[in-house]
């Protein structure tokens, strides 16, 4: 008995999914082209998905560390958006004028990924030094109540810098796109865009990327000592402030490259684009576990594949109550989301 | 310490300079005492997705009053100039409680006759019952929602019943439903998807546009709502990809619409699509660019303005004051702004005292020869003359991006149909 409820829980969202995916099946709801359009609903899904993974990464970092939500890492996103754009328009690109292929094309990327990464990094440290260390020890929400505060002044900024309106990216990516044959994926002709493979790869490598750092160097494992008790690992010789830092410089970086990709993939960007994506990748880290970096990467990826196939069964004026429906469902059967444990040593 | 020395130096200096301006500005005012000032407000939402058009719109009335000051239009009198920005930074975009909050403003400054806004009918439908209560009107020149004029609707928008909320364009009673003509007799369109952007003005328009088109028999495919907030309108527009409908009709305005037409240009191609007057303006054209906004079809609720022989000489003046040129609605803002200037002038002549109340009743039986023709509005507010100009986006590589008068063309008045 014990075992099968284990199992009801372990994988509630998945049971959930089937069920409501047989009744409409079975009742015959799903539009009739919803097979047809699927595998096309899956890629955009998947983009999406890997973009809020990216930002929810950020979020869980900081959480699992000091159990602080850091609401400042919207608006360290947005700003990673324009940090990208200001360096493609410092390379002489204006809209998407310069199309690149090739090694110029990787370069251009790699120069604004670097510089938007470590841009966005660095306020990441300062926002942790100037406004976040002097409350570290004061319980109650005092630190996230400033990250709010933070994120309004971040937001304000840019809004006076650049103004309100919708920024037209300067994009060097070829509009290139194949098409999958239906034989593949039985089901209509689905497109792939270049713009996506690129999302795809930037989100893997860094995910990974912070997967190999957080499992196998010295910094890492301190990180993952932190995690599980502040005091003990400071006892051990591990260096809080340092630790700290380093997390909120990565997933800050993190953020500013979402914030970049976004630029790429939807081609423009404006002062207020992260707060609706903030707050679905916020919601792929509880879903997922927040504090728990495999779990924000599920949570994303679940997020997005949601909106787009749930999109397309009913209107997709309705996403937004699917996806917080499907949280809430979660939450309730999983109180820890759904990779998440609970923590016994955290006090 | 030393700092603020050097500091306060600086204070003082700003100081002296100040006393000495304000001491000029007053010299200035007694040297024109015989004149008594009278204010009229704009609110419009400056700041946010649509802050071009709106500016160009408060450009066009700014110009109105500038001038009638200078010729002395009305003897005696200056009309001072009001200015709200009804823009938020948490919408993003136009905002209505902040147009009610402005409005509320303009309602407790006794020196307030009239108001010339907003730009989007999200507000309009915020400020008309403000507006009723305290008498004070406003004439729009952009919003162009039918229901805050809709006699039926009265006791909503205008609770002390009178019209408070002038226009100088039509609505979209006509601005959608002739579109749909218009759709179906010259760009053979059989099948339709239609969207809203949730805004009050997208959703009006949308309906109306889709009810003409069923009835014309177009088949309407699908109808959905956009959230203007979210980024991505991909699952949508993969939707309307398998639906395959000749056209997509968008209701809505810059916010959603700048994001809606790239990522439209990538999915559907080959898809005709149309909007109206949300999408028609250098704050969409700015945002989206081309190549994504070429053949995009959108319309004005007013006649064509700009290659009107009558209106060239207010063009060269406007592109010479404030560099860019005017668009249909900064017309339609200065024919707003000549109507009040002309029912202040009335009042004056008759020797009647400028109040609201008497502002609006001079408002009410205009009958003012503008640069769009001649203007009246009939007891509801609206504009007798009841056209729509049809345009499509053309790239012309000699103009810059957002110029969107450059890079559009004009195709037509739409068919009106008749109305139920």
């Amino acid at each position: 008995m014990r075992f099968y409820l284990g199992f009801l829980r372990r994988y509630s969202l998945a049971i959930v999914l089937a069920i409501v995916a047989i009744i409409m099946a079975a009742f015959n709801l799903l539009p009739e082209d919803f097979w047809q359009i699927l595998p096309q609903q899956v890629i955009n899904g998947v983009s999406l998905g890997a973009m809020y993974a990216l930002l929810a990464l950020g979020f869980t970092m900081v959480y699992g560390i000091i159990e602080l939500i850091n609401f400042a890492h919207f608006n360290v996103f947005m700003l990673g958006s324009f940090v990208a754009l200001w360096v493609f328009q410092a390379l002489g690109m204006e809209s998407q004028n310069v199309i690149l292929y090739g090694l110029p094309l990787i370069g251009a990327l790699l120069l604004a990924l670097a510089v938007t990464m470590v841009s966005t990094g660095a306020l990441g440290m300062a926002i942790e030094r100037v406004a976040l260390r002097p409350l570290r020890g004061i319980s109650g929400t005092a630190p996230m109540i400033t990250t709010i505060g933070l994120s309004y002044i971040i937001y304000n900024l840019v809004l006076l810098g650049v103004g309100a309106d919708t920024k037209n990216y300067a994009n060097p990516l070829p509009p290139t796109k194949w098409d999958i044959p239906p034989a593949l994926i039985f089901g209509d002709q689905a497109e792939i865009r270049l713009r996506e493979i690129l999302l795809w790869v930037v989100s893997l490598v860094l995910m990974m990327g912070l997967h190999y750092f957080v499992r196998k160097t010295k910094l890492g494992k301190a990180m993952q000592a932190t995690a599980q008790d502040q005091e003990a690992a400071r006892m051990m010789g591990v260096d809080v402030d340092k630790v700290v830092q380093t997390a909120f410089f990565l997933g800050s970086a993190l953020a500013g490259a979402a914030g970049m990709v976004f630029g790429l993939y939807y081609n423009y960007t404006s002062f207020i684009i992260g707060y609706s994506a903030g707050l679905k990748a916020f919601t792929a880290a509880v879903l997922g576990g927040i504090g728990n970096i495999p779990g924000a990467m599920v949570g994303g990826i679940l997020i997005g594949l949601i909106q787009s196939v749930g999109g397309s069964i009913i209107d997709v004026r309705w996403t937004d109550v699917i996806i917080f429906s499907i949280l809430v469902i979660v939450l309730v059967f999983r109180p820890v989301g759904l990779m998440g444990r609970a923590a016994p040593t955290k006090s | 310490m030393r700092r603020f020395k050097y500091l306060s130096g600086g204070i003082k200096a700003a100081a002296v300079a100040t006393v000495a301006a304000l001491v000029g500005i007053a010299g200035f005012g007694h040297a024109q005492a015989a004149d008594k000032t009278i204010k009229v407000g704009i609110t419009l939402p400056l700041t946010g997705a649509d802050a071009e058009d709106a500016n160009k719109i408060k450009n066009g009335a700014m110009m109105a009053i500038e001038e009638s000051n200078a010729s002395g239009a009305i003897p005696g009198y200056k009309i001072d100039v009001v200015v709200y920005d009804s823009g938020t930074a948490t919408a993003g975009q136009y905002d209505p409680a902040q147009a009610a909050t402005n409005t509320k403003k303009l309602v407790a400054d006794p020196g307030v006759v009239a108001n010339i806004g907003p730009q989007m009918s999200g507000e309009g439908k915020a400020m008309s019952p403000i507006l009723s209560e305290a008498n004070l009107a406003t004439i729009t020149p952009s919003s162009t929602n039918p229901d805050i004029t809709n006699p039926a609707m009265a006791a909503q928008f205008r609770p002390k019943g009178k019209a408070v909320y002038f226009r100088t364009v039509t609505t979209d009673a006509y601005q959608g439903p002739n579109m749909a003509n218009y759709v179906k007799d010259k760009l053979g369109v059989k099948t339709v998807y239609v969207l809203d952007d949730s805004g009050a003005y997208g959703v009006g328009i949308a309906d109306s546009f889709q009810k003409q088109a069923a009835k014309i028999g177009i088949k309407v495919l699908g109808r959905d709502q956009l959230n203007p907030k979210d980024a991505d309108y991909t699952t949508i527009l993969t939707k309307i990809k398998a639906a395959n409908p000749d056209m997509l009709y968008y209701g809505g305005v810059a916010q959603a619409g700048v994001k809606l037409a790239k990522q439209a240009y990538d999915i559907i191609p080959n898809v005709k699509k149309a909007g109206g007057d949300g999408v028609k303006g250098a704050s969409f054209l700015k945002g989206v660019g081309f190549p994504a906004a070429e053949g995009w079809y959108c319309t004005d609720a007013s006649p064509e303005l700009m290659t009107d022989p009558k209106v060239q000489d207010f063009v060269k003046r406007f592109t010479a004051k404030y560099g860019v040129g005017p668009d249909n609605y900064s017309v339609t803002a200065y024919d707003a702004g000549l109507v009040i200037v002309d029912a202040i002038k009335r009042l004056v002549a008759a020797n009647k005292p400028i109040t609201r109340e008497n502002v609006r009743d001079a408002i009410q039986s205009s009958k003012v020869m503008t640069l769009q023709g001649e203007v009246t509005f009939d007891s509801n507010g609206d504009i007798v003359t009841k056209i729509v100009s049809v345009y499509q986006y053309k790239r012309n590589p000699a103009k810059p991006v957002d110029d969107e008068a450059g890079n559009s063309v004009y195709l037509g008045v739409a068919p009106e149909s008749p109305q139920t």
